[in-house]
C-alpha cells in the first residue's frame, strides 16, 4: 500500500501532465484508454475551432478570457499562441487595435466574420474547460491512489484495500473468521 | 498544406452554423462520460445516451422558443 505522501506526489504529477498534454494524466495513472480518448477529443475540438476561425482565434489581445480558457488545453493552446505570435511579429508596430486589424486585412490574414469567430472561440474555449474536468479527475484519482482501470477507491483507500478480506486467526484455532463486510455480501440460506 | 487549413477562417453559410452545435455536444458527452463512467466497456453506449439526451433537450428548447416567438 502506498503512503499518503506518494498519493499527493502522484496527484500533482498527474495534474501537471493532464494540463500539458490532455489525457497524459490519465495515462500516467494507468488509464490508457481514457487518456487516449481525452487526448484525441480535446485535440480535435480545439483544432476544429482554429480551423473554423483561423490563426487569430487564439488572440490574447482582443479576447483575453477566451485566451485563458484556450491556454487550459496545454500544448494545443501553446502551439496556437505561438502561431498567433508569428503572425503579429510579421507586422510593423502599430499604435492601436483598429490600425492593427486594418493592417492584418491588408496582409491577407482574414478575420473571421461574426458569428463564426464566436463559434470558433467557443470550440477552443470549451476544449480548455473540458480539459479542466480531466485535470481535476486526474488529480482526484491520484489522491485516492487509484491505478489502472480497477474499481474506484472508497473512503480514500486504494481500490485493492476495499475488497473484503479474511481476519487473521490470532489464537490459531478454528476456521478463519470473515469480516462483516464479507459476510454481509452472502445472503442467508433460503433467501435469493 | 496543413498549416493553411489553420491559417485563414472557413467561410460558412449562415444556415450551416447550427450544424456546428452537435459536434461540440458530442465532444462534451465523450469527455464527461470518459471521466465519469465506471465500466470502460460501456463508454460508447453511455456517451450515445448522454449525447441523445443533450440533443433532445436542445430540440425541446428550440420548440419552446419557437412556440413563444410565434
Amino acid at each position: 500500500m502506498k503512503s499518503q505522501g506518494d498519493n499527493v506526489a502522484n496527484s500533482v504529477v498527474a495534474m501537471m501532465l493532464a494540463w500539458i498534454i490532455p489525457g497524459a494524466g490519465h495515462i500516467f495513472l494507468g488509464r490508457w484508454v481514457r487518456g487516449v480518448i481525452i487526448f484525441i477529443t480535446i485535440g480535435a475540438t480545439f483544432w476544429s475551432g482554429v480551423a473554423l476561425g483561423g490563426v487569430l482565434t487564439v488572440d490574447h489581445r482582443n479576447a483575453r478570457w477566451w485566451f485563458v480558457a484556450q491556454m487550459l488545453t496545454g500544448v494545443h493552446g501553446l502551439v496556437g499562441f505561438y502561431d498567433q505570435k508569428q503572425v503579429y511579429q510579421t507586422l510593423p508596430a502599430v499604435s492601436n487595435d483598429a490600425e492593427l486589424d486594418a493592417m492584418l486585412q491588408e496582409k491577407g490574414i482574414a478575420l473571421a466574420d461574426n458569428p463564426t469567430d464566436s463559434i470558433a472561440r467557443a470550440y477552443t474555449g470549451v476544449a480548455g474547460m473540458l480539459n479542466v474536468l480531466c485535470i481535476m479527475d486526474a488529480m482526484l484519482l491520484g489522491l485516492m491512489g487509484v491505478r489502472g482501470e480497477g474499481k474506484r477507491a472508497v473512503g480514500g483507500l486504494p481500490a485493492e484495500d476495499t475488497q473484503p478480506h479474511e481476519q487473521p486467526d490470532t489464537a490459531g484455532q478454528g476456521p478463519p473468521v470473515q469480516s462483516p463486510a464479507a459476510t454481509d455480501s452472502n445472503p442467508p440460506e433460503g433467501l435469493p | 498544406m496543413i498549416a493553411t487549413i489553420f491559417y485563414n477562417p472557413v467561410s460558412l453559410p449562415s444556415d450551416a452554423l447550427l450544424w456546428l452545435l452537435p459536434p461540440l455536444c458530442l465532444a462534451v458527452a465523450i469527455i464527461y462520460k470518459t471521466i465519469r463512467t465506471q465500466n470502460i466497456s460501456r463508454l460508447w453506449l453511455d456517451t450515445a445516451v448522454l449525447f441523445l439526451c443533450m440533443m433532445g433537450g436542445l430540440a425541446a428548447l428550440m420548440v419552446v422558443g419557437y412556440l413563444l416567438v410565434r
